[in-house]
């Protein structure tokens, strides 16, 4: 790998990390926690590929051969090691890079949705806090969908007796016949994404997969099972179709 | 991105179809064929699993950045003599030491590798970075911490994934200095680095690293995603039942899944119909073997190293995880 195609990959790698950060599309993929490291790490992969750049001008000023990169001159040469040698000094696992970025700008992988929570069993997990504290005031109040699932399966749903609650999630159709509200949960990134379904009752029959919906409805008493792959009930009072919200994970 | 074209591959004047050039067309020929790629995309396994792609490398890049940062820093700005100060002379002690040295790399296991790399070609003792490269993802506080909250009823398992981790970390460590052999080991050698300013080092081996590194990641992110979406969840979910044999199944999916040291726990506790112990092994074994880590290893010490390497770290890290786990779960 010469030093121009080095200092090409670094700017792709970089520029693709910044792209995503500086907007919403990094949700889909890591949690936002994670914009400032992911825009930090790209702005420094670029400034990388920009002193990569200098060095091949100077050294073509020099009228010098800019192919070898001096820093792996013998890493990468070892024949029982390397594998296919091309003749060209430089790490040439590196043009796998490209891979990703082109995933990231040519097919724009959305975020995880009902095929990943179709096949997965529902799981909520029991609350840190054996005393749940109480919702917020008003009605309806907004929840998490794991926030909810959790009171209602391991509190016996106490804090959500005589309460309006307003859901956010998407359509994950049950093998059954219906569907479940749901929504993903990220400990990290994508590929430890956990679902959280939830049953409707009262609302449409079908819905297509994937459709968000903001859903407002109340508990329904039962299923206070404490176990963590429970699915617990909401009983639909009104149901709105509405965009992908800018984080789609909870 | 074509504005460092500059058909610098001129060698004494003729032009030349070399790396640039085919770099250009072949981003030229993907943009052209958007259409068709994105198309080719279209069953939700498939978007499943390219957006398990993205998020592995996109959540890995800034730890390996971290990693490959620090490494390049001790390359460049630490003299060799420090380490010969900071461990035991005696090989058998500096294990250990360097094991527990692993709490202060705040990262995942990504940013371990280049730095255990760095840490051999400046002397230390292979065994005893290999000790620090194995227990630095797993035992450092983030994770304990992570791990702590997300067993809210057992406050044990951060205190046994600690144990565990710490004890084959070392036993691994001793293991290598036993039975190890030179051959097998490539140590990044920075030799031709000597004589540039500490700074251009620096540069140079983050820049290095980073590309190499990368590369290898790709490699273990894709197969991951490919295994994630391939492996449906009800197959591993039929096996929870028998006792032993449910420890190796969660061990195997630590392997294959390749999930972040620091998110890993929240996805065992998530595996509730696993006993306690099968999950340890899961934490266990996932920040020391995993896809995409083991070819970070076979990237940066060649693969005779990663193939004895990984196997032997699953094995003792299965066993030190059933006796920790039958002693403190």
């Amino acid at each position: 790998m010469t030093r121009e195609v080095q200092s090409v990959i670094l700017f792709l790698v970089g520029g693709a990390l910044l792209r995503i950060s500086a907007g919403d599309v990094f949700m889909r993929y890591v949690k936002e926690s994670m914009r400032p490291w992911l825009l930090i790490s790209g702005a420094l992969l670029v400034l990388a590929g920009v002193f990569v750049l200098i060095d091949v001008v100077r050294a073509a000023r020099r009228g010098d051969v800019p192919d070898d990169d001096p820093a792996v001159v013998d890493v990468d040469e070892h024949a029982a090691e390397g594998g296919h040698d091309h003749g060209h000094h430089g790490p040439r696992s590196a043009w796998l890079l490209v891979l990703p970025v082109a995933a990231i700008f040519l097919i724009a992988p959305p975020a995880l949705g009902a095929f990943t929570a179709g096949r997965e069993a529902s799981s909520v997990a029991q609350p840190a806090d054996a005393d749940v504290p109480p919702l917020p005031p008003g009605n309806p109040v907004t929840v998490m969908l794991a926030d909810y699932a959790a009171r209602a399966v391991w509190d016996d749903g106490r804090t959500l007796k005589g309460r309006t609650v307003e859901m956010t999630g998407f359509v994950t159709p049950n093998p059954k016949g219906g569907w479940w509200l749901t929504r993903l949960q990220l400990a990290c990134c994508a590929a430890d994404a956990i679902p959280t379904k939830i049953h409707p009752v009262g609302g449409p029959e079908s819905l297509p997969a994937n459709t968000w919906v903001k859903v407002v409805g109340e508990w329904v008493p039962g299923g206070g099972t404490q176990s963590d792959t429970a699915i617990p009930w909401v009983k639909v009072d009104s149901l709105a179709k509405v965009e992908e919200p800018r984080n789609p994970y909870e | 991105m074509s504005s460092t074209d500059t058909s610098s591959s001129t060698k004494s004047g003729g032009w030349r179809f070399g790396p640039l050039e085919a770099l250009t067309v072949g981003l030229i020929a993907l943009l052209i064929g958007q259409r068709w790629i994105s198309g080719l995309f279209e069953s939700p396994a498939l978007q499943a699993g390219a957006t398990i792609f993205v998020s592995i490398v996109v959540q890995a890049m800034p730890f390996l950045v971290l990693g490959v940062v620090l490494s390049a820093a001790i390359a460049a700005f630490v003299p060799t003599s420090f380490w010969t100060r900071a461990l035991p002379k005696r090989e058998s002690l500096a294990v250990p030491v360097a094991g527990v040295a692993g709490v202060v790399l705040p990262g995942c296991e990504c940013a371990s590798v280049p730095v255990a790399g760095s840490l051999m070609s400046r002397g230390v003792a292979p065994a005893a970075a290999l000790a620090f490269l194995l227990s630095a993802p797993a035992i450092n506080p983030v994770v304990l911490v992570s791990t702590w909250v997300a067993f809210p009823g057992n406050p044990m398992m951060a205190v046994a994934r600690f144990v565990a981790s710490l004890i084959t970390s070392v036993i691994m460590g001793w293991l290598w200095m036993r039975f190890g052999r030179t051959e097998w080991l490539r140590i990044p050698s920075r030799d031709h680095l000597a004589g540039r300013s500490s700074w251009e080092t620096f540069r140079l081996t983050a820049t290095h690293d980073f590309l190499h590194a990368g590369g290898f990641l790709v490699i273990g992110g894709l197969t991951a995603a490919v295994l994630n979406v391939a492996v449906p969840p009800s197959v591993i979910d039929s096996l929870a039942g028998h006792a032993l044999f449910s420890v190796l199944v969660l061990a195997l999916l630590a392997v294959v899944l390749c999930i972040c040291s620091e998110a890993d726990a929240f996805v065992a506790a998530s595996l509730s119909q696993f006993s306690l112990t099968a999950r340890l092994a899961f934490l266990v074994v996932g920040p020391m073997v995993d896809i995409k880590l083991v070819a970070l290893q076979a990237g940066f010490f060649g693969r005779r190293f990663a193939s004895r390497f990984a196997p032997a770290t699953f094995v003792v890290a299965v066993i030190v995880s059933i006796v920790v786990g039958w002693w403190l779960l």
